[in-house]
């Protein structure tokens, strides 16, 4: 009985892309702290154990703390980085356009001389939204962009400076020393980590190298107005707190912020992160609500 | 000692306890791989299917004889029962109808689909086409000149390297219907002697009515010859959503009697994975389709043949 219901719930971890060794040791865990034989009949023994590992998802992702958010009046700088075609630039023109509508004064540096068309990309969202922005057409290198757009901005009296950076992976040490550099230079107050919802067993491994690179203190989730459950990215959150990990099972309080998903292409589409929701979808829990009630 | 000898010449049959924790640890393996749940589980019913009853020696292991089936099942899933010669195709099509080979390239957002169009566009430059680039995508910001610094690149590349294929874009700016434009490009092609046209389309999410409807409509009003879905190496157990969803989109939304289906696939990203490349083996079993090409890089000359032999390995090595 127990066997079954733990199978079904590794099925749906598995299937929403949550890492493999992460299934495992929640599996153990459960093993652990369910004492099935001392539950009294008549309670339900898959909701009691749904409820375990429900509990277990909420604490990873979940760290008690607030949010990291921009303070008005004050030079934020935020730097986007993540693996190509993720979602930073459109994120970046997201982020920007919800602060400014809080009242902040933002703007958008593109620093991605990479990717053909970068520049117009950011250039046409930020003019959509009224929002000032700098980059070029002829300077090839993307600290100088960084450096510059940043002292400009700051000069001006921006609060909030949103740099948006090319498309990297850990596969190619040159793109990650790159990223490095721009980050010494621009000396971010935030760096966001930007993750594609639907991203399968690589996120793990991928997750762990940005964040041994540059200090990133946020995690956004991105396309989760498909049918993606993001268990790829909840496990790359649990990876990047990994060695904490390997030593107590209760998933410690990293410094990983969930701030926003990404639920779609357009400018609005860009709501908080809400752990108990997500986890719920994720384990393909129709009836979360229940489950968070008791 | 004697036992061991009994041992040697006796034979043993393969029962389903045998098999089943080898293949599950098999499994799980295939599940970090980052192959989809559904297809490991097909993949282990067939393998203990064709394994139980089975007569055994003593000594062979249960996990070599498992390990062995489980190789030859996934060269099947891999191996496309149609043919993938592009080029030949384009040539015949050119030669027989006189008219312009069309390729559509589809998949949901981000994945790589106007960068690996840019590099088969570099491919087939090589092979001395003439080739019209098609923007349909006129949603994303910066899509119509990410394409266009893509065809200035070839063509200056063209120029470098000294060869006779030629590059153009066709475009008509952000806001109208994609599949008119496609239209247009394909009877401009027509008309001024293109080979090749590649059409980029949006992305688009999969559950995503009306865009996915505006795609099925491009499809039918050009019936292209390729429809090539783009799919990257990270994605995980949506690969499976995707595909058959855009397949299902094809067909419901077509209006057509035979609807059209993906016909292969551009598998990218593939350098962004290391041995985790399950995404191959989901996406050529839900299609059954081959994959076309694999993009390992983002520079032009990133695009390679899928190694099939290496993927395996990638799968079942440790
Ligand atoms: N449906 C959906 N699409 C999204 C979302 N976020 C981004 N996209 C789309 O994903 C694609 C890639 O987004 P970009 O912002 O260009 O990604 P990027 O990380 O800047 O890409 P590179 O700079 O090439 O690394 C575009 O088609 C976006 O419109 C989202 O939350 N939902
Ligand atoms: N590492 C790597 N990056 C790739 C590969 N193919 C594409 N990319 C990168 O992925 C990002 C997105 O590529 P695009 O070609 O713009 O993707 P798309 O599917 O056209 O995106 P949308 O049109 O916005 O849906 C870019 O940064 C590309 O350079 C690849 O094979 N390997
Ligand atoms: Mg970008
Ligand atoms: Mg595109």
């Amino acid at each position: 009985m127990l066997d079954e219901v733990i199978k079904d719930i590794q099925r749906a971890l598995f299937e929403s892309d949550v890492n493999a060794r992460l299934v495992k040791k929640l599996t153990e865990n459960i093993k652990k702290t369910c004492k099935l034989d001392e539950i009294p009949s008549g309670v339900n023994k898959k909701k009691l154990i749904q409820k375990t590992i429900f509990d277990e998802l909420i604490k990873m992702v979940d760290p008690g703390t607030e949010p990291w958010k921009p303070i008005k009046g004050k030079v934020n700088i935020v730097m986007f980085v993540g693996l190509q075609g993720s979602g930073k630039t459109t994120t970046c023109t997201k982020l920007a356009f919800y602060y400014q509508r809080k009242g902040f004064k933002v703007c958008l540096v593109c620093t991605d001389t990479f990717r053909a068309g970068a520049f117009d990309q950011l250039k046409q969202n930020a003019t959509r939204a009224k929002i000032p922005f700098y980059g070029s057409y002829s300077e090839t290198d993307p600290v100088q962009l960084a450096i510059d757009g940043v002292d400009k901005f700051k000069s001006e009296g921006f609060d909030l400076i949103i740099v948006d950076t090319s498309g990297r992976h850990k596969q190619e040490a040159e793109l990650f020393a790159e990223m490095k550099q721009i980050s010494d230079v621009v000396q971010p107050t935030n760096s966001i980590f930007v993750m594609d919802g639907t991203i399968g067993q690589a996120a793990d491994g991928q997750a762990k190298a940005f964040k041994s690179t540059v200090d990133i203190g946020s995690i956004i989730i991105t396309k989760m107005d498909g049918h993606a459950k993001g268990g790829g990215a909840i496990s790359a959150v649990a990876a990047t707190g990994s060695n904490i990990m390997y030593i107590t099972f209760y998933l410690p309080k990293f410094n990983l912020l969930f701030s926003f998903i990404g639920t779609g292409e357009h400018i609005h589409d860009l709501e908080p992160f809400t752990p108990k929701s997500f986890i719920g979808k994720m384990m393909g829990m129709g009836d979360i609500s229940g489950l968070i009630e008791t | 000692f004697l036992s061991y000898f009994q041992n040697l010449t006796s034979q043993r049959v393969l029962k389903e306890e045998d098999l089943a924790p080898v293949l599950e640890t098999l499994r799980n393996h295939l599940i970090d791989r980052n192959v989809a749940v559904d297809i490991t589980g097909v993949l282990s019913e067939s393998i203990l299917k064709a394994l139980v009853g089975k007569k055994i020696g003593t000594f062979s292991r249960v996990h070599t004889i498992v390990s062995t089936q489980m190789e030859q099942s996934i060269k099947k899933i891999l191996t496309p029962s149609t043919a993938t010669d592009v080029l030949r195709d384009i040539n015949f099509v050119n030669k027989t109808e006189n008219r312009p080979y069309s390729l559509v390239f589809v998949g949901v957002n981000g994945v790589g689909k106007s960068t690996n169009l840019s590099k088969v566009c570099f491919w087939l430059l090589q092979n001395k086409k003439k080739i019209l680039v098609a923007a349909c995508d006129t949603f994303r910001s910066g899509a119509v000149e990410q394409l266009r610094v893509h065809v200035r690149n070839l063509t200056s590349l063209c120029e470098n390297l000294n060869l006779v294929g030629k590059v153009e874009l066709f475009e008509k700016g952000y806001g109208k219907d994609s599949a008119t434009i496609a239209r247009d490009a394909i009877s401009f092609a027509k008309n001024n002697e293109f080979d090749v046209v590649l059409v980029d389309t949006a992305g688009r999410m999969q559950d995503n009515e009306p865009l996915m409807r505006a795609l099925a409509k491009l499809v039918t009003m050009n019936d292209p010859d390729k429809i090539v879905f783009v799919g990257e190496a990270l994605v995980g157990n949506e690969a499976v959503d995707q595909l058959s969803k855009f397949n299902r989109a094809l067909k419901d939304f077509s209006g057509l009697e035979r609807p059209r289906q993906i016909d292969g696939i551009i598998l990218t990203k593939f350098d962004t994975v290391d041995e985790k490349v399950g995404a191959a083996l989901s996406m050529t079993y839900v299609t059954g389709k081959p994959v076309l090409f694999v993009g390992t890089g983002q520079t032009y000359t990133d695009l390679k043949k899928l190694n099939i032999k290496s993927i395996v390995c990638s799968l079942l090595g440790q």
